[in-house]
């Protein structure tokens, strides 16, 4: 899986949680979409674990500062044996 | 329907919204599904879209813990609302509950809270000393915690006279310490399995136990837990459990508000039985040790018995000839239930509706108290379609799951059980008896003579506020005014002098009735206000009406009162007693479509004379 892949994946997930339509890129990041606040947040999360079959270490989300990084920690963490 | 079409329903502003937001919250198993449910709510209230048939009243609920209540807050305003029960929320900080319960003038008593919920921190349920102490030292920590939370639990009713639920600890789900663990009192394991039997079997009436260590153990220890989540934003426990912690609270904030059902009405074939009896004849019929099938038929029954012996009524309702379907109760070795365990016996040609409608007055029961179990979906349906109050269950295709079913429909669960629901059946039955002499004697007062009735009436005392609560929360019938209370506000009308509350029990020659009415006076100026009366309808027409109005006239004497004034409120339930003050004697001074006046001048008040002997009056010395 690329990052465009996985972002696309994501966007299906950000389709379902969120009412008005978001269009994912890279550069995006929470602070540009109004409905992404810190409870949306832990759901989400919740959310794309289960979709991509992968799980976090803790404190590792939080450093991703946009969708192209958080993408890029989901294939690396996807790689993993 | 899926959460897109839900979605829509939003957007377009349409109200439907709601029925179907409603039911897809009901089927919700998974976390971030219940969110998502949650956020389109918020979002349909901030779009204006209300739910039309939302109560207007909120109830203020505060949630205070050693952890973050972020997302469960959420999860337990968005259950109560769909569930007709919306709150008021206000949350405590993160680990800032002992402090905000202790300090008087803190932000949670502003809030003046009717429920409050604590989730104390579970690490402060552990054993800091050496795991081969001596076990009266482990005992005395455990006792320390078990204190410290009963202590919170009583400073907040004391202050704001709300309901308590507290959380009580989840245990363990490693292997740390082997087998030692249950050897001593000083591993987690051991330490909060003795906090959570203490804290429970020594929680006062108005504390609650939200029963954590339950839940974790249903769901899985290992599942219960989420370390990363606490590191993180400091939840109390995996996402999976915390859907069912929300939904377990907001189950007990409901029980405080309605009454449990009363009544389990039961087909026989294929439920209490394998096969059909009319056909298979009393020797065909599956039922007992001979066969697994058969066995779990009759493991059934001994649940079902169960329920009877703590307080649920069974009533049958079956598709058959008389004879047929009671001869089994009558003549099978193995049926584990008799003729008289059932109160209502219903085996006919006519729709199952009908029978169902039908025993509600004889009983004197609301069809809302009815639960009713068929293994039969056509039954189910006719049910549902033309008795909609009662509520169905559907048995499953395997009997062995017949008795889980039942354990977890949440219907039938006593809040706290009383001495007198188990005697509830036995007082049934001797309804029938009395009617059967009713029968024979010709004029009524000789009847009413034979009953040899005597009856005790009593101040409210402490030992009686479970049962007192219980009674003016599901009195429906003969209830003037329908005023709901509490136990803890039981309590406080006990504790303050300008209410005069007394209960009434009777018993006659037949059986105890247990404690069948309830008063409660308020004296404002030279006036005895009656806020509430109320009286089972079991014992109607015997004279307790009028006992308990000489009562009532005799304490506002007592109280240099001059008049009393009562009000029906009108409700769907209690037409019975729209006419009541009228016939008692007072005279209607004002009447509108939310209430009738009455008021009665005591100077000229003659005491009826009843049948009943009186063997003590409330505020007497017994």
């Amino acid at each position: 899986m690329n990052q465009a892949e996985v972002i696309a994946k994501l966007q299906t997930i950000f389709d379902t949680v969120f009412l008005e339509p978001v269009v994912l890129t890279p550069a995006i990041s929470a602070k540009d979409v109004p409905e992404w606040d810190s409870l949306t947040h832990i759901s989400l999360m919740v959310s794309v674990e289960k979709a991509f079959g992968v799980r976090f270490r803790v404190g590792e989300v939080e450093n991703a500062k946009n969708v192209g990084e958080f993408a890029d920690l989901i294939i690396k963490r996807k790689l993993e044996p | 329907m899926d959460i897109g079409l839900l979605k829509n329903l939003l957007l377009k502003g349409d109200p439907e919204f709601w029925v179907q937001l409603k039911s897809l919250t009901k089927s919700a198993r998974d976390f971030e599904e219940l969110f998502l449910l949650s956020s389109l709510r918020k979002k349909a209230h901030a779009r204006k879209l209300e739910n039309p048939n939302a109560p207007a009243k909120k109830i203020r609920l505060a949630i205070l813990g050693g952890y973050s209540l972020y997302p469960l807050h959420e999860l337990v305003e968005h259950l109560c609302e769909i569930d007709g029960l919306p709150v008021e929320l206000w949350q405590g900080d993160y680990d800032n509950y002992i402090s905000e319960i202790m300090d008087d003038n803190s932000e949670l008593y502003t809030f003046a809270p009717q429920v409050v919920f604590i989730l104390p921190a579970e690490r402060r349920c552990t054993y800091t000393g050496h795991l081969t102490d001596a076990r009266e030292l482990q005992q005395a920590a455990a006792k320390n915690v078990v204190d410290s939370i009963l202590e919170l639990a009583r400073k907040v009713n004391e202050k704001t006279r709300a309901e308590v639920i507290t959380t009580n600890f989840m245990l363990p789900a490693r292997h740390d310490l082997g087998a030692f663990r249950s050897r001593t009192l000083g591993s987690n394991w051991s330490f909060r399995k003795w906090v959570n039997l203490e804290l429970g079997l020594n929680a006062p009436s108005f504390l609650h136990i939200c029963d954590w260590e339950f839940l974790a153990n249903r769901l899985g220890g290992l599942a219960a837990r989420d370390e990363r989540s606490w590191f993180e934003s400091k939840q109390p426990c995996s996402s999976a459990l915390l859907v069912k912690l929300a939904r377990e609270v907001t189950q007990l904030i409901f029980s405080l508000k309605r009454a449990p059902k009363k009544v389990l009405v039961l087909d026989l074939d294929n439920t209490l039985w394998g096969g059909v009896v009319a056909d298979d004849g009393l020797e065909g019929i599956e039922l007992g040790d001979t066969s697994p099938r058969g066995e779990a038929f009759k493991a059934f029954q001994k649940y079902i018995a169960s329920l009877k012996q703590r307080g649920v009524l069974l009533a049958v309702c079956s598709k058959n000839d008389l004879d047929k379907a009671q001869e089994p109760f009558q003549k099978h070795p193995e049926m584990v239930l008799r003729l008289d365990d059932i109160v209502s016996f219903k085996a006919n040609w006519e729709p199952k509706s009908e029978n169902i409608r039908a025993m509600a007055p004889e009983l004197n029961l609301g069809l809302d108290s009815f639960v009713f179990v068929d293994d039969n979906p056509a039954e189910i349906e006719i049910v549902r379609q033309f008795v909609p109050e009662v509520t169905t269950i559907l048995l499953g295709p395997d009997p062995s799951d017949f008795v889980a079913q039942l354990a977890d429909c949440r219907l039938l669960e006593p809040r706290s059980i009383t001495s007198e629901d188990a005697e509830r059946t036995s007082q049934y039955r001797s309804d029938a008896q009395r009617k059967a002499l009713e029968a024979t004697v010709t004029d009524m007062a000789s009847y009413l003579e034979s009953l040899q009735m005597e009856s005790v009436m009593s101040e409210f005392v402490p030992v009686d506020v479970p049962r007192l609560s219980q009674l003016i929360n599901k009195s429906n019938q003969f209830n003037l005014t329908t005023h709901r209370r509490s136990e803890a506000e039981v309590i406080a009308v006990m504790n303050d002098k300008k209410f005069a509350g007394f209960s009434v029990r009777l018993k006659d020659r037949f059986g105890d009735h247990g404690l069948i009415s309830i008063v409660i006076g308020e004296k404002v100026g030279d006036t005895m206000k009656i806020d509430t009366w109320l009286m089972s309808c079991r014992v109607l027409k015997r004279g307790v009406e009028e006992e308990v109005l000489n009562e009532l006239v005799r304490l506002a004497k007592g109280k240099n009162c001059t008049r009393l004034e009562g009000v029906y409120m009108p409700t769907p339930k209690n037409e019975m007693v729209r006419d009541f003050y009228g016939k008692m004697g007072f005279t209607l001074t004002a009447e509108s479509e939310t209430k009738r006046e009455f008021e009665l001048k005591l100077e000229n008040f003659q005491p009826a004379q009843t049948k009943i002997k009186i063997i003590r009056r409330a505020y007497e010395p017994s």
